[in-house]
């Protein structure tokens, strides 16, 4: 009896463990959830970013021939899905509206939320064929999800409804893959300096221009306003990236080419030296006490909303972000590539984020008629504005500055972004296993400042995963 | 008259069907289908293309999994004593008659049922940050605060802290039993002379270690398949040292798609909690007290 008891006990706790591999531990807590229609969100996404969807019926999306632009739809409900801020959202929300008054016969469902969470949420539902009809994407993840074009419509395809006449082909072309046009690029970013220029007259000194005067405004800003105060802050994808300015403008090549690293071991270490020599002379705070500033973001920190950290490596299309998080009284400005920090113009620009629809999509040329109405005609740009960037569409662009609905800022910095970099990017830079929190980028960087790695590991470390990436 | 008695006799198993449905669909399904996937090289983008042990080799001689898997027990073997111990003690002291007992119990129980929220980790980052409250309650003392979210040597610490302070639910359970213990041994313990810890250590504890041992089991299943608080306060880090085995299993799953090493790590962690439940059922013998027909 005893015994029995003592099985049925066992039994039990076998189930209860059981969900260590089955479902895990749902004891407590709460994993990001993306939201649909009335939800909120905080905005924490990164500059660089999107998704796209999937939908059931199949026999109306591939292999259908062009659609043509007659103005005749069919009624049906759409599915959108995006990540953003508040301000994203609103404006997006508000573009869906003003089409479906135009169309009432098509009916769209938003699901929306903060990056956080987001992309592994989309990845599950790209892998499972789950995802909503149209989907902001992330550049990187027609790559990732649909290397093979098997996950997002060749938009060719819907090109009578969709005017993609209206992009760059250079634009268009990186949104090609296995041949297909998977997504159309809303917008192209790079990376720029920002500086807080009220920090930079307490210290009595001008906002740098050259590497010359970033390097002397670290030692400054630690005799003149205290250890706490840098220059310049950079975590660890934003060490990753302007190590890749840095060494394209010293040697001349692009970080990646034909999908080979261009760079030799002894090159690499000349980047994480360079790196390093920013954290040594003051200009950068390390790691460890980024970390310990216990914020979520650099956005959210409350060192750069006070003008503790006077400088950021951001993307252009982050600006408004950053700029709104300061306290009253600060100055918000874009800097200048610094020309001394090697030969050649180095940096490079990419598409910022698309949408795509989905191979499974049921109507797919009214998703493009969605589409066209959110990014190229005047009626929903101007209501969209420079939500997501600025618009890589002529007309959107066009109408935009008519109306001066750009925020000067970021028109500031895409200008001197895209008047200034030079090299292109692989999609596989921004790979999960090198970018995310968890992945090579961040260990390296880390390891670098916290020391566990000398720069001759950090090094062999960063090219093996690098390679080990680009084999995929 | 045959059929009602068929319907009569069969009529529960319609009340568990839809709990028999979700334990087949979403936890004997997955469970099966984790241990295939495990001797897989399974991608989620890219299917399976061949079979293969390497999975588990890889678990035993990758370092950064080695590591998940010392810290997962290091964090182990810290709260799940510390929240016993401070669920016990809680509940040993909410037993007695004292004013306002309500409130408290209330009080002590309402942080386990906070979890893993976005709000726990906001409170706990303003509580542990470099310049948070503890460091500056530290200040006023004149001892300079470590770093205790950015320190690899701290880090571990602050999630194991949130861990022991959300022991509510032991707590509860132990109050239960606590008010189990018949009153009249106390009051012979204390004619023969018996202070409160000698009741506590001779009396209480033996006539409670079933629950004991209760509570001993979920809280090891608990703390080893713990995700909620590195998750949600350190992301892993710094350097790792908070990255539990679940959440490199998250990570091997839902950011590098990894499934196969996913499951095969989600097994590893499962033999482990299942040697140690054996271990915990096999010592009962000689520390468990069950007052049925046949004693211990």
């Amino acid at each position: 009896m005893k015994k029995n008891q003592k099985f049925i006990a066992l039994g039990l706790v076998a189930a209860m463990a059981m969900s260590t591999v089955a479902c895990g531990n749902q004891s407590s807590g709460e994993t990001p959830q993306p939201e649909t229609e009335t939800q909120t969100q905080t905005p924490a996404e990164p500059a660089a970013d999107t998704q796209a969807e999937a939908e059931p019926a199949p026999e109306e999306s591939a292999a259908e021939p062009a659609a043509e632009s007659d103005g005749s739809y069919e009624n049906c409900t759409l599915t959108i899905s995006w990540w953003g801020g508040d301000s994203r959202h609103e404006a997006t929300l508000a573009a869906i509206d003003a089409f479906k008054e135009k169309y009432p016969g098509i009916e769209v469902e938003a699901t929306y939320g903060a990056w956080s969470g987001w992309e592994d949420s989309m990845a599950t539902m790209f892998a499972t064929q789950t995802a909503p009809d149209i989907n902001q994407v992330n550049w990187n993840w027609l790559e990732a999800y649909s290397a093979d074009g098997s996950a997002f419509l060749d938009l060719n395809q819907v090109s009578d409804v969709l005017d993609l006449s209206q992009y760059d082909q250079g634009a268009l072309d990186q949104c090609v893959v296995a041949g297909e046009l998977q997504a159309i690029p809303v917008s192209m970013t790079g990376r720029i300096f920002y500086w807080n220029k009220t920090t930079f007259d307490k210290a009595g000194i001008g906002t740098p221009t050259t590497l010359e005067e970033l390097m002397a405004a670290g030692e400054t800003f630690k005799t003149v306003l205290g250890d706490e105060y840098y220059p310049l802050t950079l975590g660890e994808y934003d060490r990753m990236i302007l190590m890749v300015y840095y060494l394209e403008s010293v040697y001349g090549k692009a970080w990646v080419e034909n999908g080979e690293l261009q760079y030799t071991s002894e090159e690499v270490q000349a980047g994480l030296e360079f790196i390093q020599s920013l954290e040594d002379a003051h200009v950068i705070p390390s790691i460890q006490t980024i970390t310990g500033d216990g914020a979520e973001s650099l956005d959210k920190n409350p060192k750069w909303m006070n003008g503790t950290y006077a400088g950021i490596f951001e993307w252009d299309s982050s600006a408004s972000k950053f700029n709104a998080a300061l306290e009253e009284g600060q100055e918000f400005i874009v800097g200048d590539y610094l020309p001394d920090m090697g030969d050649y113009q180095g940096g490079f620009s990419k598409v910022s984020l698309g949408f795509a629809i989905s191979e499974t999509c049921a109507h797919p040329k009214e998703a493009a008629m969605l589409l066209n109405f959110l990014l190229n005609e005047d009626e929903g740009t101007t209501i969209m504005a420079s939500e997501r960037g600025i618009p890589l569409s002529t007309a959107a662009l066009a109408n935009c500055q008519a109306q001066g609905l750009l925020n000067e800022t970021v028109a500031e910095a895409n200008g001197k972004v895209l008047a200034w970099v030079d090299y292109p990017l692989d999609s596989q830079f921004e790979a999960a296993a090198l970018k995310s929190s968890d992945g090579v980028y961040y260990d390296v960087m880390a390891g670098l400042s916290y020391q566990d790695y000398s720069i001759e590991e950090a090094a062999e470390v960063l090219i093996d995963g690098v390679n080990e990436a680009l084999s995929k | 008259m045959g059929k009602n008695k068929f319907l009569k006799r069969n009529v529960g198993f319609l009340f568990i069907l839809p709990w028999l449905i979700g334990f087949l669909v979403f936890k004997l399904y997955p469970f099966a289908a984790s241990l295939y996937y495990s001797f897989t090289d399974y991608q989620l983008f890219e299917g399976i293309t061949k079979y293969t042990m390497e999975n588990y080799v890889d678990i035993f001689t990758t370092p950064k999994i080695v590591k998940a898997l010392k810290v997962t027990f290091q964090y182990s073997f810290m709260t799940v004593p510390l929240k016993l111990v401070a669920a016990l003690f809680i509940a040993y002291i909410l037993n007695f008659k004292i004013k306002g007992v309500n409130f408290f119990r209330t009080a002590y129980y309402i942080p386990s049922i906070l979890g893993g929220s976005v709000a726990i980790a906001v409170l706990w980052k303003a509580i542990f940050k470099d310049d948070g409250l503890l460091n500056t309650l530290l200040g006023f003392f004149g001892v300079n605060g470590p770093s205790w979210l950015s320190d690899p040597s701290y880090a571990l610490f602050v999630i194991c802290l949130l861990r022991v302070w959300q022991f509510g639910s032991a707590m509860v359970i132990f109050l239960a039993a606590l008010k189990g213990v018949p009153e009249e041994l106390y009051e012979a313990a204390s004619i023969e002379g018996a202070g409160k810890w000698k009741q506590f250590f001779s009396i209480t504890v033996p006539l409670i270690t079933p629950i004991i041992f209760y509570n001993l089991v979920t809280q090891i299943c608990q703390a080893f398949q713990e995700f909620n608080g590195p998750y949600i306060i350190t992301q892993g880090g710094p350097r790792n040292s908070t990255t539990l085995i679940s959440l490199l299993i998250y990570n091997s799953a839902f950011k590098n798609y990894e499934m196969g090493m996913a499951s095969a790590m989600a097994w590893v962690l499962f033999i482990i909690l299942m040697v140690f439940t054996v271990i915990a059922f096999l010592s009962q013998k000689y520390w468990v007290y069950y007052s049925d027909e046949e004693g211990r």
